[in-house]
């Protein structure tokens, strides 16, 4: 057990009441029962008020742009396969901008965790809808309401075998901080969306409508995770019931082990075979 | 006599034109002929018009030219299109089962694979290219013996089988050609006392990032960048590359930085359209001071454009690509060796200056074959300027410096934290609006291009250097470009080239210095607007008097050159 002070970062500038701190304080929890050094670990972000996160930690850093957490993630673990790597991104960040990255992570299944803060709004922007703001939702930029399904981007994962699927909420940070130590030390592509209200432009999604929705999952009668069928019932499941927990586990082999030149670590800690004559051999 | 033979050997995709052609250049490279070979394809997997051209002389090539004194057609279209570049002395291959109209007055040898090898298709298909290459070689009188070994190398996955059709079809071939040998003898040429390398301007890049320690690469696929990601794909493993395919070029560029913030040497590429998909994190790479060697190969645009032609349309983009003042390198080889040389260099300047170092060729670049010695491509220094040593406990990896270059960690060498961000940031990576930091950190990445200039040249000249008339040109027309000024100072017109592959930051002091005395300036580029000219009046002031501009998507020749300086000399 680490103290949490040890990740302790710069001040926030959230919104007072901003679901992200309870996200923040569990996370750090979790870090400090994983024993996990700030030098182990490094934590990618993209564009968003979630992206802010590793600012507020103490851990190497790598806040990117709108969208791309994840290639930076995934080109982090095929350079060094030691690190620890988890990929902080909204749900505008991720299931918007950088869509097509997430259906090429849920294939590659590459060790690393990707949690989504799930506000279901635009915040940074100011209130426009994100691809997980509920049909019919009136918002600065669809006054008349939002007029198609938001993403079900947790049955889309189950639906690929990402290897693991999870939910947490940020009315519910002790069942969260557990989510966090189990996606952390999953062996492969862990995808943990966390519910956090929005106090400022979300009025809809409040902590109230989220405590009155969420039910941890693994207490349900038939809780089976190993099964896909039940995990896309769960994944789909969106409305006056909305499970947290794990959904899916579905263990496969890692991205990393396809790679043979990471066998023998790090790169940077390689020295690359560089035998000229034999390059030019082949051009004889 | 010197010897100067052009060959075009052309066919329907599929039919296996470049199958014959690499064996064939070899050949004749390893029987010690200087060979320039040029592929010229469209769009498609099957059908359509390929051709590929090889040159072979006697002395040095930098370039092919116009006219062709050897056609080996495998289809009709071949003879058509091309019958009326023949030379005087000219003289057709082809295959009797595609070709049945032929100019009356040019000697020509019908190649007739039925009566080779009856029955299977694909036998026939085979056997008539390998007839192809013995032909042009029993017309050459140059021995069989070195093609029949390639063809053993090129066939041996494929089965003895194989092997024995393709050396068959080369013997009859050979012997059939005997009719007309002597017609371009070439008996007095031998194998060079040291081998030579048959290699393209991509091929060679792949040697120069390997031999430059590269240990990561990803990309997506575009003509014409691709063959340089499977250049070093069909070596990753013997030389311990992580190859990723990328979803796109966005996901392409962001892994590479990724992977070079946690410390391997990177390189992604791409071009034209994929370029711009990358523009964003090409600041991205800037601003986090992530080291990166992106390579842009060029094809003619706007957006999809001619997808399988050249052009050197780019330049301006590369240079501005991205929002804000943006620091970047960029380079432009003119030959495979400098190619090779660029590409290492780019990996040391990436890490030393950590900053994105952009590397533009093109499709001819990438795809002409040329000879060179091995001689020109020489061991390479790897310099990583990383600092590994114990932790200082107050590290900062953007900390303020004179020369703006950070002491650059990695994650996974002890305590010190390594926190990178795109947002403008304090001297420990964290976001900050202090405008007062804003304009220090900006100042201090900008100024790393001061170095950089110090180190930049790249400047080759040829012909005479007190010449009143120099042809200015960059990237992959320096061959063209050389072959104009020596075919002029064989007219008796002095001229002298200068080319430049070192880009930017803006060589201004050596640039001028290389220009000055010159009369008459010409800019020779391949783009429509003269993209170095405006580069040049921009960091110098310097006005050429005349630019010659080619865009039709196909590569300089040497002819083109001369006939777009007509009235000038």
């Amino acid at each position: 057990m680490l103290p949490i002070e040890l990740y302790e970062g710069l001040e926030s500038a959230w919104c007072p009441g901003c679901g992200n701190f309870a996200l923040l304080k569990a996370f750090k929890q979790a870090l400090g029962e994983l024993e996990i050094r700030p030098q182990d670990l490094l934590v990618v972000s993209g564009i968003g008020q979630s992206s802010k996160f590793p600012h507020y930690l103490k851990c190497h850093t790598f806040n990117g742009i709108h969208g791309r957490t994840l290639p930076v993630g995934t080109g982090v673990r095929l350079a060094n396969p030691e690190l620890k790597v988890v990929c902080v991104a909204g749900d505008g960040d991720c299931y918007g901008e950088g869509g097509n990255h997430l259906l090429a992570a849920l294939r590659r299944n590459v060790d690393l965790t990707l949690v989504v803060h799930n506000n279901q709004i635009y915040a940074l922007t100011k209130g426009q809808a994100s691809p997980t703001t509920d049909q019919g939702q009136k918002t600065t930029l669809q006054p008349q309401g939002v007029p198609y399904p938001p993403l079900a981007a947790l049955a889309l994962a189950v639906s690929q075998n990402c290897s693991w699927v999870g939910r947490g909420s940020a009315t519910d940070p002790g069942h969260l901080q557990d989510l966090y130590k189990q996606a952390i030390t999953h062996r492969g592509f862990a995808l943990l969306e966390v519910l956090q209200p929005c106090v400022s432009f979300n009025r809809v999604n409040t902590y109230q409508w989220y405590r009155e929705r969420a039910y941890r999952v693994e207490e349900s009668p038939g809780y089976d995770p190993e099964n896909e069928l039940w995990a896309y019932q769960k994944a789909k499941e969106w409305g006056e019931s909305i499970p947290i927990g794990v959904i899916y586990r579905h263990p496969r082999p890692i991205l990393e082990e396809a790679h043979p030149a990471l066998a023998a670590g790090p790169l940077v800690r390689q020295q690359p075979k560089r035998d000229l004559n034999q390059l030019l051999a082949d051009f004889f | 006599m010197p010897v100067d033979l052009n060959l075009l050997i052309g066919g329907a995709a599929g039919q296996g034109v470049h199958a014959i052609t690499l064996p064939l250049a070899k050949a004749l490279m390893r029987q010690g002929y200087w060979v320039l070979g040029v592929q010229d394809y469209q769009s498609r997997i099957r059908g359509g018009h390929l051709f590929n051209k090889v040159r072979l002389a006697d002395r040095r090539l930098f370039s092919s030219r116009e006219g062709v004194d050897l056609l080996i057609a495998l289809n009709q279209e071949t003879v058509t299109l091309h019958q009326q570049e023949l030379s005087p002395q000219g003289l057709i291959i082809y295959d009797a089962a595609e070709v049945k109209e032929l100019p009356g007055d040019v000697p020509s040898l019908a190649l007739s694979p039925k009566n080779l090898l009856p029955g299977a298709a694909e036998k026939a298909e085979i056997a008539v290219n390998a007839r192809a290459c013995g032909a042009v070689l029993g017309l050459l009188r140059v021995p069989l013996a070195p093609m029949l070994a390639l063809l053993q190398e090129t066939f041996g996955g494929k089965g003895a089988e194989v092997v024995e059709w393709n050396v068959q079809a080369a013997t009859k071939g050979y012997e059939q050609a005997g009719a007309l040998a002597g017609r371009f003898s070439m008996e007095q040429i031998t194998p060079p006392p040291e081998p030579r390398l048959l290699i393209n301007g991509h091929e060679a890049m792949a040697l120069g990032a390997l031999a430059g320690g590269l240990q990561f690469i990803c990309g997506y696929p575009m003509t014409p960048w691709t063959s340089l990601l499977n250049a070093i794909a069909l070596r990753a493993e013997r030389y311990n590359v992580v190859v990723e395919q990328a979803e796109d070029e966005i996901a392409a560029i962001n892994m590479a930085i990724g992977a070079s913030y946690a410390g391997a040497r990177a390189l992604t590429g791409t071009s034209g359209g994929g370029f711009c998909l990358m523009t964003e994190a090409l600041g991205l790479a800037a601003v986090t001071e992530t080291p990166l060697v992106i390579v842009v190969s060029m094809r003619p645009g706007p957006s999809t454009g001619l997808p399988t032609r050249t052009e050197q349309g780019d330049l301006s983009f590369v240079l501005y690509a991205s929002q804000g003042d943006s620091p970047r390198a960029v380079l432009a080889p003119g030959t495979p060796a400098q190619g090779f040389a660029l590409t290492a260099k780019a990996l040391n300047w990436a890490d030393r200056y950590q900053l994105p170092v952009i590397i533009l060729t093109d499709q001819y670049f990438g795809d002409t074959q040329f000879t060179h010695t091995p001689g020109e491509f020489p061991e390479v220094q790897v310099d990583r300027a990383l600092t590994t040593g114990p932790s200082s406990g107050t590290y900062e990896r953007y900390a303020y410096s004179a020369d703006g270059v950070s002491p650059r960690r990695v994650p996974g060498f002890g305590p010190d934290l390594v926190v990178a961000d795109s947002d403008e940031h304090t001297p420990d990576g964290h976001l900050t609006e202090d405008l007062a930091v804003r304009v220090k950190m900006h100042d201090k990445r900008l100024r790393k291009l001061k170095g950089l200039v110090q180190e930049m040249g790249g400047i080759t000249t040829a012909g005479d250097p007190d010449a009143a008339l120099t042809l200015i040109c960059w990237g992959s027309s320096l061959g063209p470009v050389q072959e104009a000024v020596a075919r002029l100072e064989g007219e008796k017109t002095p001229a002298r080239m200068v080319h430049l592959s070192e880009l930017w930051p803006f060589p201004a002091g050596p640039v001028a210095a290389a220009l000055k005395g010159s009369k008459k300036l010409v800019m020779i580029e391949m783009n429509a607007s003269g993209q170095l000219n405006h580069l040049l009046r921009q960091e110098t002031g310097i006005k050429v008097d005349h630019l010659v501009l080619k865009y039709d998507g196909a590569p300089f020749t040497p002819e083109y050159i001369l006939r777009g300086l007509s009235g000038m000399v």
